[in-house]
């Protein structure tokens, strides 16, 4: 080999290496803007509040700076905080199993149903989104009270003989709840119906088994992802959520959000506030990691 | 109670189907003998899926009645039938494997562990698959997924198999391999099968019988043979095979083209007067030597000439008249040049 053809294999080379080296730069490229916005506008103040969780509370000031596990402490050992994480926990479970449960149902109808129906439907999931979270709890208001519309239809239907008031319970809070997570979860588990192949009910039923065995055998596998992804998203959004269980359920249902905005705005406690935050942006993550370790290792079988 | 002949593994009786105001399958009648392998020959629209899928259990009926081993399953639904479908897409479950695909059907008809175990063993072995237990459905080529699919169907055992299109969605080696696989299986384990297709070479090479059918109805049904060289219908003739339609109106003194000149068309028979549609297929006519001493001639000028491989095809013209003509070499004639070509008696229909 000459040392001309040699140096010119070295200058390949180095272009290659540079070339490599501009490819792996480019999803971090970019990734930059989304990357900008995520750490200021979220990383940043998540590190403040987690800071301000350690700091003193005296003679009614906002906070004092200092270090102290003190709020930690009060959180997990008032029975009264104690109690308002575990009214969360309980009401975002059942919220989100039920969302779950009622997404599913819809969004296998859509899939099932021909194409012709489908926008309809969709239109119909998107419309709650359309509108803001304050909006739908005055619709609430005209919906659960005792001169409200679901009095009325039930007065009229003849269901009940006197008019009722389902405003300010548990169930409206539920209710209201899943009004609000079920288009996401609609969404979600749509996507996955759409990647499966029809076919394989009519295979299934091919092959001898009843619609009860194609739902456990076909069906529950190849769309297990999208519930564990459903039921993770409308449970965050659930635990965190404050207006919709404090406008539609009764006062004594104290959630982590409402207890969070009263320690913030009524006791000015700072720190107590975002302790209680803290433990709620944790306690999110827990279930996050924890839905993703039962996702099966092959999370997609398209290949 | 009417006797059902023991012999026939499937039939239809005036079998009615609707969509809306369209007919699908009107008044289809069809038998399917223990061991027969009948083939759903037509264009697409012309109900052969639906026939199929009437079968398997998919549609439901709107008349007429199924029989499967002269039992009436047409109440009963699709996974109460003993029968089993090869789809087109295959349709394998993704998320099992290749043997859990197989043992899918035994297990849902409660197979005993040890029958089990053998006869997903055997029919991953009929299909040429053994080793590929484990692989995933993602982890095969397409003519692997339709083999797994062959041997899921296979290893039920049913009364009857039902391909629906299973190797059109495959390259064309590949669906001339696995095409003879299919006839090699059928004559080792004379199962019983309808199978639908749109592809004349597969109806022709597979089948005992093969049914044509046209806007919802059977237009014949007959051996390969048979429905190749004695078409029942026009439509038959031009759907199987290649063929040319020569649009001509007889009359007292002349044969002529739709414009009304005459053509220098000698017909051994001449047809009575008035239109008619004279059928030849480019393979059947002949060129050079004897074209003269046949029956039936035609003198035509050379419009254009393709090359295609086996043979070249002569694209001729004789007035509004337009045909070609297949020959194994070059002639040594161009375009432009006026040739005589001729045909047998056997070799032409004429459809009025």
């Amino acid at each position: 080999m000459t040392a001309a053809t040699q140096a010119a294999d070295d200058l390949h080379a180095t272009q290659r290496a540079a070339q490599a080296r501009r490819k792996a730069l480019a999803p971090w490229l970019l990734m930059l803007p989304a990357l900008v916005i995520v750490l200021v506008f979220f990383g940043i103040p998540t590190l403040y509040m987690v800071r301000m969780s350690f700091n003193l509370h005296i003679d009614q000031r906002l906070y004092v700076p200092g270090f102290t596990f003190e709020h930690y402490v009060n959180l997990f050992s008032n029975p009264l905080f104690t109690n308002a994480i575990l009214t969360t926990i309980r009401l975002a479970l059942i919220a989100s199993l039920a969302t779950v449960a009622i997404g599913y149902a819809f969004a296998l109808l859509v899939w099932l149903k021909p194409a012709r129906w489908r926008l309809l439907f969709i239109g119909l999931a998107l419309a709650p989104l359309l509108i803001s979270e304050i909006a739908i709890i005055f619709g609430w208001w005209m919906f659960f009270p005792k001169n409200g519309l679901l009095s009325y239809a039930l007065l009229s239907s003849g269901l009940v003989t006197e008019k009722i008031s389902l405003m300010y319970t548990e169930f409206a809070a539920f209710v209201g709840l899943v009004y609000v997570t079920l288009p996401y979860c609609f969404f979600i588990l749509l996507s996955i119906f759409d990647g499966i192949d029809k076919r394989l009910l009519e295979a299934s039923a091919d092959l001898g088994a009843p619609p009860s065995r194609t739902f456990r055998e076909v069906m529950l596998p190849l769309t297990w992802t999208g519930i564990l992804v459903a039921f993770s998203q409308s449970f965050i959004w659930t635990m965190g959520t404050y207006a919709t269980p404090s406008a539609l359920g009764p006062d004594t249902l104290w959630t982590m959000g409402f207890l969070i905005q009263e320690q913030m705005l009524g006791k000015h406690n700072w720190p107590m506030a975002s302790a209680f935050a803290v433990v709620l942006v944790v306690g999110v993550a827990a279930v996050m990691t924890l839905t993703r370790s039962l996702q099966s290792e092959r999370t997609s079988f398209h290949v | 109670m009417p006797v059902t002949a023991v012999n026939s593994a499937l039939e239809l009786k005036n079998v009615v189907r609707r969509f809306g105001s369209v007919v699908a399958v009107n008044d289809v009648s069809l038998t399917v003998g223990k061991g027969e392998f009948v083939t759903l020959l037509g264009p697409s629209g012309s109900g052969k899926t639906s026939t199929l899928r009437l079968i398997g259990g998919f549609e439901e009926l709107d008349g007429g009645s199924i029989r499967l081993n002269g039992e009436r399953i047409d109440h009963l639904p699709a996974y109460q039938r003993d029968t089993a479908t090869i789809f087109q897409s295959g349709a394998l479950f993704p998320h099992k494997t290749v043997a859990e695909n197989v043992a899918y059907g035994l297990r849902m008809r409660k197979v005993a562990k040890d029958e089990m175990a053998k006869r997903i063993a055997q029919s991953l072995d009929t299909v040429r698959l053994t080793g590929l237990e484990n692989r995933y459905p993602a982890q095969l080529s397409g003519g692997q997924k339709q083999r797994v699919a062959l041997a899921r169907s296979l290893a039920v055992r049913p009364a009857i198999l039902l391909f629906d299109e299973p190797l059109s969605a495959l390259d064309l080696s590949l669906r001339l391999q696995l095409r003879a696989e299919i006839k090699r299986l059928h004559d080792e384990l004379k199962f019983s099968a309808i199978y639908v297709t749109h592809d004349q070479g597969e109806a022709m090479a597979m089948s005992s019988r093969v049914a044509v059918m046209n806007a919802g109805s059977i237009e014949q049904i007959d051996t390969p043979e048979t429905v190749f060289h004695s078409p029942s219908s026009e439509f038959v003739y031009t759907f199987i095979g290649e063929s040319c339609c020569l649009p001509v109106r007889v009359t007292t003194s002349a044969i002529q083209d739709k414009n009304g000149e005459e053509v220098g068309l000698v017909l051994a028979h001449r047809p009575g007067e008035g239109d008619c549609r004279i059928y030849v297929r480019p393979s059947r006519l002949r060129l050079v030597g004897d074209a003269t001493s046949l029956p039936n001639r035609l003198r035509a000028r050379i419009h254009f000439i393709e090359f295609l491989g086996d043979v070249y095809r002569y694209h001729l013209k004789s007035g509004a008249l337009e045909l070609a003509a297949d020959h194994a070499g070059a002639i040594g004639r161009n375009v432009g040049d006026t040739i005589d070509i001729g045909w047998r008696n056997e070799d032409m229909r004429i459809f009025r």
